[in-house]
């Protein structure tokens, strides 16, 4: 009994370090500025509910242009990944194409520091146009995700049994049908874990997003840092917009909660 | 294959097609890393190839300059600038103490969280919240949480009759950066050693219990060095991440107050001043650290595997 009453202790604090902050955000949102830069204790939680910084955000930013583009890009950058590391992952569990050396090298893109990455693709992207634009950024998510997409994918197609290929070449079928017929229906659950990974973090990606857009394909990592004008911060509006550009995620961790914490540990553990 | 049916059947000679060589039985495994390699191509060794060119100009965008080349005078510029060491000297303090910090408080609570018990859906559910919250909110969060006036850390020992505290002073700010970040990533230490935990073999713990051992001594000398590979994989990783940590700094310090990193260094001398000669040179700099680091790191991973087989 003792035993159990230090666990909860101890499983209590480290939960309300974990939510307390993020609750705070939560009722600040709906503080009237007065309230929150009152002093006190007792006033941190007794104030006079507003919806004001929830107006403001839908009135005077693009909040919806930002939410709707993160999407958008989250959304197709993801798609790209799949196309391009599904195939490649699959060769790499199935035949150890380049003997580990390719696959490590795809997995060292993500040694390589982003910030060394933006200087070229920065100018480059400006020749070309395609600064500040859905493509461009699309395609920077999509190398920001691709290695560690492949990386999981490649953990996933080894557990996929040999045996049920031979049989399907026994039986006649080419290279290509037995991707589609027999191997894509396996990875699919493997393909969805990868998938909400890519997503999650195309979401929350900052870097790129900070320096590749500024008006027309500004995410909402970008909206959100635009509150910290260039003296105060604007503490309401910036805890009601960080409070809903979380949701997305905290919706995918509530159904993938079981499969994440597989997906993220399973790299580790199958090393 | 196809060709010599057809070939049979028909008692033609036809040649295969493109496609029909890429789907073949040889090429077929090359065929599917086409775009993968494409890929590497365009965002890899570009991006390296332009950094290293322009790392030994001199290449001023601001000033309107055609790039001039200077050789090695970049590098010695970058060895020779005081800045570049202190951010050096900055970004290794916050690795260290982030990786100690996360492997602590990860062990730890992979420890107590690795039984069976009542809610533990819902409480392994909530501790993975901070690693899926965008690192710049988690960071504007915690500048909030943090102010010294009107934050509610200070407001509660003001309130317990404790003084308040500059969180974001010239002394405290880089402490305080590696506290939002062991926060954001100590979920991920815990549940990578607790799923390495679940899969430990049982009978060894169970002789260990039958022989009186205590359990310090059996974390010591069971549980830790079967985990030991788990531990590098971790270190290995939150290295590579951690060197290039940026997102945290951006919602609270701007890279003021004594918090200036590497990749903070390299976005100001790139993007704010567009130095892109130096910027280069100091991205590539950082290239070959964290390649050496995580070589070495990879050695010791590779090390660690063996010793537990």
């Amino acid at each position: 009994m003792r035993r159990s009453v230090w666990f909860w202790l101890a499983t209590g604090i480290i939960l309300a370090v974990i939510v307390l902050p993020m609750i705070w955000i939560y009722l600040t949102s709906f503080k009237p500025p007065e309230d929150i830069f009152t002093l006190g204790v007792r006033k941190l939680f007794i104030f006079r509910p507003t919806l004001d910084n929830y107006s403001y955000l839908f009135v005077w930013t693009d909040f919806f242009k930002e939410m709707r583009n993160t999407a958008i890009m989250a959304v197709a950058s993801t798609a790209l990944v799949m196309v391009v590391s599904l195939p490649a992952a699959y060769s790499f569990a199935r035949w150890n194409t380049g003997g580990g050396m390719l696959l490590f090298v795809t997995i060292s893109t993500r040694m390589f520091p982003a910030v060394v990455a933006s200087i070229p693709f920065f100018f480059w992207f400006r020749s070309m146009g395609l600064l500040d634009t859905h493509i461009g950024l699309i395609l920077l998510l999509f190398y920001f995700n691709m290695s560690f997409a492949t990386f999981l994918l490649f953990g996933f197609f080894k557990e996929i049994a040999r045996e049920l290929e031979d049989a399907a070449m026994v039986d006649g079928y080419g290279r290509l049908e037995i991707f589609r017929r027999i191997i894509f229906p396996l990875i699919k659950p493997g393909a969805s874990i990868t998938a909400v990974f890519c997503l999650i973090w195309a979401w929350n990606e900052f870097l790129f997003s900070f320096l590749f857009t500024r008006t027309d394909a500004k995410t909402i990592s970008v909206g959100i840092s635009l509150f910290w004008a260039a003296l105060n911060i604007q503490w309401g509006p910036m805890a009601a917009c960080v409070g809903l550009a979380i949701i997305p995620t905290l919706i995918a961790a509530w159904f993938m909660q079981r499969y994440i914490v597989r997906g993220l540990t399973f790299g580790a553990v199958k090393g | 294959m196809l060709a010599n049916v057809d070939e049979a059947a028909y008692g033609v000679q036809r040649k295969t097609t493109f496609w029909e060589t890429l789907t073949s039985e040889k090429y077929f495994k090359w065929t599917l890393i086409i775009p993968l390699v494409v890929t590497l191509a365009i965002f890899m060794i570009y991006p390296m190839i332009y950094c290293l060119y322009y790392s030994t100009h001199e290449y001023a965008i601001a000033l309107g300059k055609t790039p001039v080349f200077l050789g090695w005078d970049n590098y010695r510029f970058v060895l020779h600038d005081i800045t570049f060491w202190k951010a050096l000297g900055r970004t290794f303090r916050v690795l260290v103490m982030c990786i100690a910090g996360e492997l602590l408080l990860g062990m730890g609570i992979a420890l107590l969280w690795n039984r069976e018990f009542r809610g533990q859906n819902i409480t392994r559910g909530l501790g993975l919240l901070p690693l899926l919250i965008s690192p710049l909110a988690m960071s504007m969060i915690w500048n909030y949480v943090l102010q010294y006036d009107f934050g509610i850390v200070n407001q509660l020992l003001e309130g317990v009759g404790l003084s308040k505290i500059m969180w974001w002073s010239t002394e405290r700010a880089m402490y305080s950066v590696t506290f939002i970040t062991i926060w954001k990533w100590f979920p991920f230490s815990i549940f990578v050693l607790l799923a390495g935990m679940k899969g430990l073999p049982r009978d060894a713990f169970e002789a260990a219990k039958v022989d009186g051992a205590s359990a310090w001594f059996t974390f010591r000398k069971l549980t830790l060095p079967m985990l030991m590979p788990l531990i590098m994989i971790i270190v290995l990783l939150r290295t590579m991440w951690l060197i290039r940590i940026f997102d945290p700094l951006y919602g609270t310090t701007r890279g003021g107050s004594a918090t200036e990193v590497l990749d903070w260094l390299v976005y100001r001398t790139s993007f704010v001043f567009f130095d892109v000669g130096v910027g280069s040179t100091l991205a590539m700099i950082s290239l070959f650290l964290t390649i050496i680091i995580c070589a070495l790191l990879f050695r010791q991973l590779m090390i660690a595997l063996g010793a537990s087989k």
